[in-house]
């Protein structure tokens, strides 16, 4: 990829995310790319690779938007994302070496570290993030990974959603996050694959609840 | 005209420290069709890089299939601190041989790390990785550094560590990570890890430059591929120079090389760009850049840092057009180091400027020191940012540099200081928001006429207070602007010839100026001296260059002339060659290179021989015999430099391989792919 439109991407990717640029925004390239300081070329590549990640829909008569959240769609990517974390954790809880469960454990400590310095909801996602994606690809199958990467940045936003909402969501949550990752480590040092399944499964479907009950809070 | 109608249009760019020069070429007629120069703004290169781009006469931008740049940016940015920050850690290294040779001066930034693990000499591991210790520095660190650069040791034979290294601080963090064994592969250990260490801190500087430049493209309507110039004087695609730009330290002086060999069809020789800060000498040997055995050196804030980037073998030195001439206690004349804005320059762009020197040429002599001829001016206004935290003195400063430039007695008493020290101006001058002027070689050119584009009375009124203050030769006050003009020439002859005679030669010789050539007991600056002067009664020394000199830059003609002539040798100075860097910036190859290590594979206690290994950068096989071993590494080498080649735009690159025994039967495979761009 082209340094300018890895650039594009992070930045426009980022104000995703973080709602910069709320669901539903629709987007004039001239002026985006104006206000990231880039050329218009590599912000034009970056929508379209966005688009393949789904957090931006290009349509061919109303130009370009950033991707809505709506309830029909989350019930999809959630179907999808329980059964393929799970299966991520499954086979991470066999597959990981030695240097795989060092990660883990660092993350492990970061995490508690920054709950115990009682970091920011941005920072604990952050690094929540950071292990589902090394979860993902400790689990060694790289198409998994590939597909999993492929949804982390709508699950990101979903999360933004929840935590800059109006309605705050239970502040309790994410130290339950915390402490099923903790298990989590735990099943996959053991080699339990099927512990290591079922608390992924958990966690992710509590995850999907509260970003429902948060939107029908909305709606 | 008909053949340059169908020719590729190609812009070439060198930013170098005074300038920005840029040349539209018709590419296959090698005619130069527009020229573009502007000052560069040191803090901000893409400013200058705009002036040109949107500058340069252009008829139909769209035409244009390819644009390349070389600069001094990472240079710059390594010379000034302005790097980003670096976690440097370090796989295997012996912390208490570094410390005793005082080794991590050279490592390029303050925060390295020790971990047990790294290889031996036959690529075995020398003890076990200790990632759990990486990982928990990686989160310490993490948010108070910008990129993290990993060398482990012996790592080109064996990249195990620095690849594990790699997995595990992605998986935890999402700062770049830059890995030694992918820059070089040469053994010294330190040399791997300062070029890891500044690749990673100039990653973030040297992608702001390519989005800059493809703005500026942009906005002009250019759509070309970008490339940007190597040490060496190759080419590389933006997207390679942006994960290496480490690989651009020099590139400009070797854009030179390359331009005044493309201009002069010249297979042998010596090639002095003279420009507004530096003069940088190189050679060309057989049409081609001589290239340096050991890698390139650069200029840190703390000292000299060395790495394993392949360059041009070349020699700067602090003298150029704009160098500020200075009188010295002694009465010695002094050129440079420092580079300052000529006062013919300023003096026609500020007319008040012309008239202080008007009235300073009637003061009484004693009343018109040389301090007065050196001026401050703004250059532009302080950001707010700067202001927030400014001291006093430091807004005095600018207060009064809003109403004008002026010489620095009168900011003294402005400002009620007693000398410069006072004024809290360095970090002004630093961030290029006051500039100072003074007397240079520029001026002179405007007095004799060689070379004079701004205000030539202003020139000569200056030249005529200066040489009030001048020692006559035979003792005495006052001395003749003429003469005046032929010491500071006879002077920048010697220097020039001092560095080119040292450069060949390799060896030490004191600076003119330095000792008194007749009284000093050794033989060295005696025989300097006279094969210049030539005024020894009975012997007659003489230094003869052996090639011709090119000559590049503005003032080339006449710094160079008398050097040329000093030296018995000729001094060609080809059309255009007062932008030949810029020429040099798309007359280069594209290049890429690729080396595959194969040694022994040992048993335990490394008394046999089982096998060889063939150590590419990821990937090691394992081949029973040295023969098939070499044959496969060979075929390696070629299949990636080739496929490198073609996707950094070489148009039809071929390949030259080259084996080489490193000893201790361990061999080393170069591929070389080279090609002309590939022009869109």
């Amino acid at each position: 990829m082209r340094p300018d439109t890895q650039k594009a991407y992070d930045l426009i990717c980022e104000q995703i995310i973080t709602l910069a640029l709320p669901p539903g925004q629709a987007i004039n390239e001239q002026q985006l790319a104006q206000s990231l300081g880039l050329p218009l070329a590599p912000v034009q590549e970056a929508l379209k690779l966005l688009a393949d990640d789904h957090l931006v829909r290009v349509t061919p008569r109303h130009g370009t938007y950033v991707a809505d959240v709506n309830v029909p769609d989350l019930d999809q990517i959630s179907e999808l994302r329980l059964s393929l974390e799970s299966l991520a954790a499954r086979l991470a809880a066999q597959r990981a070496g030695p240097d795989d469960l060092a990660v883990l454990r660092a993350l492990r400590e970061e995490q508690l570290a920054a709950h115990a310095a009682d970091a920011d909801a941005r920072r604990l996602l952050e690094i929540d993030h950071k292990f589902h994606q090394a979860v993902a690809s400790i689990a060694g199958n790289r198409y998994l990974a590939q597909t999993l990467d492929h949804f982390f940045g709508l699950s990101l936003r979903l999360w933004h959603l929840l935590w800059a909402g109006p309605k705050h969501p239970d502040a309790e949550s994410l130290p339950k996050a915390v402490e099923k990752h903790l298990d989590l480590v735990d099943a996959i040092e053991r080699h339990d694959p099927a512990a290591a399944e079922r608390i992924m499964a958990d966690h992710v479907a509590k995850f999907y609840e509260d970003v429902r009950a948060h939107l029908s809070g909305l709606a | 005209m008909s053949t340059v109608n169908h020719d590729s249009l190609v812009l070439g760019i060198d930013t170098g420290g005074t300038y920005t020069d840029g040349v539209l070429l018709a590419y296959h007629a090698r005619k130069v069709l527009a020229t573009r120069k502007s000052l560069t703004t040191k803090r901000d290169f893409a400013i200058g890089i705009d002036n040109v781009i949107d500058g340069i006469r252009i008829e139909d931008p769209a035409a244009i299939s390819m644009v390349s740049v070389s600069t001094t940016l990472a240079t710059n940015a390594i010379a000034e601190g302005k790097g980003k920050r670096v976690a440097l850690f370090l796989i295997g290294y012996d912390p208490e041989l570094i410390a005793n040779f005082k080794l991590q001066a050279r490592f390029a930034t303050p925060h390295y790390f020790y971990f047990a693990g790294g290889h031996d000499l036959y690529g075995r591991e020398k003890a076990e990785l200790d990632l759990a210790g990486i990982l928990a520095q990686v989160l310490k660190i993490k948010d108070h550094v910008d990129a993290i650069a990993v060398s482990s040791y012996f790592s080109p034979l064996n990249p195990e560590h620095e690849q594990r290294a790699y997995t595990a601080i992605a998986r935890v963090c999402d700062l770049p990570v830059v890995l030694g064994h992918q820059l070089s592969t040469r053994l010294g250990s330190v040399e791997r890890a300062t070029t890891a260490a500044l690749n990673a801190s100039l990653l973030a500087v040297l992608q702001d430059f390519i989005i800059a430049v493809r703005r500026a493209m942009e906005r002009r309507g250019i759509v070309a591929p970008l490339m940007v110039v190597r040490g060496d004087g190759t080419l590389m695609s933006d997207e390679f120079a942006a994960r290496t730009p480490v690989e651009t330290i020099h590139s400009g002086p070797a854009a030179s090389a390359i331009g005044g060999r493309f201009l002069s069809h010249l297979e042998d020789a010596l090639v002095v760009d003279v420009g507004g800060t530096t003069t940088d000498l190189a050679l060309i040997e057989g049409g081609q850049v001589r290239i340096s055995a050991e890698g390139a050196s650069v200029g840190g804030p703390a000292g000299e840092y060395k790495t394993a980037v392949q360059a041009a073998n070349l020699l700067s030195i602090a003298l150029g057009g704009d160098s500020h001439i200075t009188l010295a206690r002694d009465g010695q004349l002094a050129i440079g180091p420092e580079r300052v804005l000529p006062l013919a320059h300023l003096a026609a762009e500020h007319p008040d400027v012309a008239k202080r020197l008007h009235a300073l040429v009637r003061r009484q002599w004693s009343q018109a020191s040389p301090d007065w001829l050196e001026y401050w001016h703004l250059l532009r206004e302080p950001p707010q940012s700067f202001l927030a935290d400014a001291s006093n003195r430091q807004i005095a400063l600018i207060d009064a540099l809003r109403d004008g430039p002026q010489p620095v007695p009168e900011l003294l008493k402005r400002l009620k200081a007693l000398h410069v020290g006072q004024l809290d101006a360095a970090e002004l001058h630093r961030q290029e928001i006051i500039g100072k002027a003074g007397l240079t070689p520029t001026d002179l050119m405007h007095v004799q006429g060689s070379h004079a584009p701004w205000d030539v009375e202003s020139a000569g009124l200056a030249l005529e207070v200066f040489s009030h203050h001048v020692p006559a030769p035979g003792g005495g006050r006052g001395s003749d602007p003429g003469a005046v003009c032929a010491r500071v020439w006879q002077r920048v002859t010697e220097m020039a010839a001092h560095a080119i005679i040292t450069f060949l030669s390799g060896k030490k010789l004191d600076p003119p100026g330095a000792v008194d050539p007749e009284r000093d007991a050794s033989f060295a600056p005696w025989f300097f001296h006279h094969s210049l002067y030539g005024s020894h009664p009975y012997l007659q020394p003489e230094i003869r260059l052996k090639v011709p000199i090119i000559g590049i830059g503005a003032p080339a003609g006449l710094f160079l002339g008398p050097v040329a002539a000093a030296l018995r040798t000729d001094l060609i100075l080809p059309t255009h060659h007062e932008v030949a860097n810029a020429v040099g910036a798309v007359a280069g190859s594209v290049m890429v290179s690729e080396e595959v290590l194969v040694y022994p594979r040992l048993n335990e206690i490394g008394l046999e021989v089982l096998g060889y290994y063939v150590q590419t950068g990821e990937e090691r096989a394992e081949v029973d015999d040295l023969a098939p071993a070499l044959a496969r590494a060979t075929t390696l080498a070629r299949e990636r430099a080739l496929g490198g080649a073609l996707r950094s735009g070489a148009d039809n690159p071929q390949v030259v391989v080259e084996q080489q025994s490193d000893g201790l039967d361990m061999y080393r495979i170069r591929a070389r792919a080279m090609g002309n761009p590939r022009l869109s």
